[in-house]
């Protein structure tokens, strides 16, 4: 009877994770289709440029502040339409006093300086303060450790003429990945996430992911979302949803590109993923059934955003069939759980997050010019471990928090320290 | 970027014959064909479509069977051994971690095989590789 039940569930897990291992088979195919077509040259929409506005949040950001907003100083968007918002959230180190010194340079540029009593309370506290400043049709975030392409406000507001797109979303490309082995494998994940998951589920009319920088939104739709919600700690896929659910869709452009530095040790990786994995799994729980009920969605939309609401889960249900598994093989059970044993292993060489498997990332890579990154994917096997007990420890924490009722999301923040700034070309 | 569909399916056909002819003789066992699938089907359906000459690919694609093959000579000789030393137990050990060890001839030989093939230019202009 045990046994029974035992593969009854084996079945339910193994089925679940083949159909995430079909699910990106089918987004690789559909990359690998739109790569063979003859590339054509975005023709940038001259006659549409409306206002916009750029946040940007900054928190003890002294290392990286400089850069960006260099950079935005050279971004070629006409400057009379461009409002730059630097969010200085309580920084304790010289964030403010540099942003202040761009701010007197270049009078687009305006700095927002929010005091410990009222800041340092996350990212989504933040940019709601800097979005109540903002002006523009079309508001745009950038992360303080971001180094954005000259020509990417065109790119991402041309997707904004049609008035069904309620937020874009723009590459990220690791912008420190020579520096150690944990950089090169945070660009690898990010190949895969955004060289083919993004780019397919864009393409096949599926849920594209606002990712909470590179990207931004309709003013409009933003304020009519009411903003960022501040109690969740992944607000980009929270607001993804909520804007999907609204009737409006996300697009993503893969050639507008932005380069980032990249968390550079194991435990400022396990941090911010502790933070993507708890953030997501609050999204699931607040999300799941509004997807299946919402009429804005169609069949495939939902079924994708649920696959992607749940991707979090996906370490764990991998480590649950390793579980039920090996009773079922020592018992001798029937053939069908010996063939489905197969599929547990190629979900070990996937990248938690999008739940890319190596075939994704390899193929990622290899469209992208990196043949000596593809030397790294065997590693994967190690981050998908690491990732386990990271995704436990977010689930038990929240379900603990969901039982005492207190969900009380403790933003910890990725500290920058610069490593980046020699690897960009001047 | 040449890729032609009939090509494809008399590939896979092929090698589904040849795989269960190797079956039949007792070469390998039913996972290991399996996994020799897995692996053509990747292959053949994903690596197939990227730039470089058809020859070469189907020489990897050769390589690689003939990899695999090895591979799971090896880890069935490693099996015999087990049993002898440890008794039927060892069987149980096998056939738990025998998936998680194939699946690593496949992703390395795929990572390598990629690199082998040429390269699109890098679209990233704006900071050094």
């Amino acid at each position: 009877m045990i046994i029974e039940a035992l593969e009854v569930v084996f079945l339910f897990v193994t089925a679940l994770m083949i159909a995430y291992l079909i699910r990106h088979y089918i987004f690789t195919l559909t990359v690998l289709r739109k790569a063979k077509k003859a590339k054509v040259d975005v023709v940038v929409n001259a006659k549409y440029e409306p206002t916009v506005s750029i946040l940007i949040p900054a928190r003890n950001e002294e290392k990286v502040i400089g850069r960006l907003l260099q950079r935005i100083a050279e971004l070629t968007y006409p400057h009379d339409k461009l409002q730059v918002i630097v969010i200085d959230d309580a920084s304790s180190d010289s964030t403010g006093r540099i942003a202040d010194e761009y701010s007197s340079k270049y009078a687009f540029i305006e700095v927002l300086h929010r005091e410990n009593s009222n800041g340092g309370r996350g990212k989504a506290s933040a940019m709601n303060a800097g979005f109540k400043c903002a002006t523009g049709e079309i508001v745009l975030c950038f992360d303080a450790d971001y180094y954005p392409q000259k020509v990417i406000v065109e790119k991402l507001t041309k997707e904004f003429a049609d008035p069904h797109v309620g937020a874009v979303q723009g590459r990220v490309v690791v912008l420190n990945e020579p520096q150690n082995m944990v950089t090169r494998l945070v660009a690898l994940e990010r190949i895969g996430g955004y060289r083919v998951d993004q780019e397919a589920r864009d393409d096949l009319g599926l849920i594209a992911q606002f990712g909470g920088t590179v990207g931004g939104f309709r003013r409009s739709v933003l304020a009519s979302l009411r903003g960022w919600d501040e109690s969740i700690l992944a607000e980009d896929t929270d607001l993804t949803f909520r804007v999907y659910l609204a009737g409006y869709k996300v697009r993503y452009v893969v050639d507008a590109e932005c380069y980032e530095e990249a968390v550079d040790n194991w435990k400022a990786y396990r941090q911010q993923r502790y933070r993507w994995a708890r953030g997501h799994m609050q999204c699931c729980f607040k999300h799941s059934l509004k997807v299946l009920k919402s009429k804005n969605l169609r069949a495939k939309e939902k079924v994708d955003g649920l696959l992607l609401l749940n991707v979090y889960f996906m370490p764990l249900v991998v480590l649950l069939s390793f579980i039920i598994g090996i009773p079922l093989i020592f018992f001798e059970s029937s053939k069908l759980v010996g063939a489905l044993w197969f599929s547990v292993p190629i979900s070990f060489y996937s990248f938690v997050g999008n739940f890319a498997p190596f075939f994704e990332v390899g193929i990622g890579a290899y469209l992208d010019g990196r043949t000596r990154t593809q030397w790294l994917i065997p590693l994967l096997i190690f981050t998908f471990f690491y990732n386990i007990p990271i995704c436990a420890k977010a689930f038990l924490d929240l379900l603990v928090s969901k039982i005492k009722r207190k969900d009380r999301s403790i933003w910890v923040k990725t500290s920058h320290l610069g490593n980046g700034n020699c690897y960009i070309v001047n | 970027m040449k890729f032609e569909s009939s090509r494809l399916v008399l590939g896979l056909f092929l090698e589904a014959i040849v795989l269960c002819l190797i079956t039949s003789f007792r070469f390998i066992n039913i996972e290991s064909t399996v996994t020799l699938l897995i692996f053509n089907l990747l292959f053949l359906s994903l690596t197939f479509q990227l730039n470089g000459a058809l020859n070469r690919k189907l020489g990897m694609l050769a390589l690689g069977n003939i990899i695999g093959l090895f591979w799971n000579f090896l880890l069935y000789f490693f099996a015999i051994a087990g049993v002898m030393f440890f008794g039927e137990i060892f069987n149980v050990f096998y056939a738990v971690f025998y998936p998680l060890l194939n699946f690593m001839w496949i992703v390395s030989f795929w990572s390598l095989s990629l690199s082998v093939l040429p390269n699109p230019k890098s679209m990233h202009t704006e900071v050094k590789p």
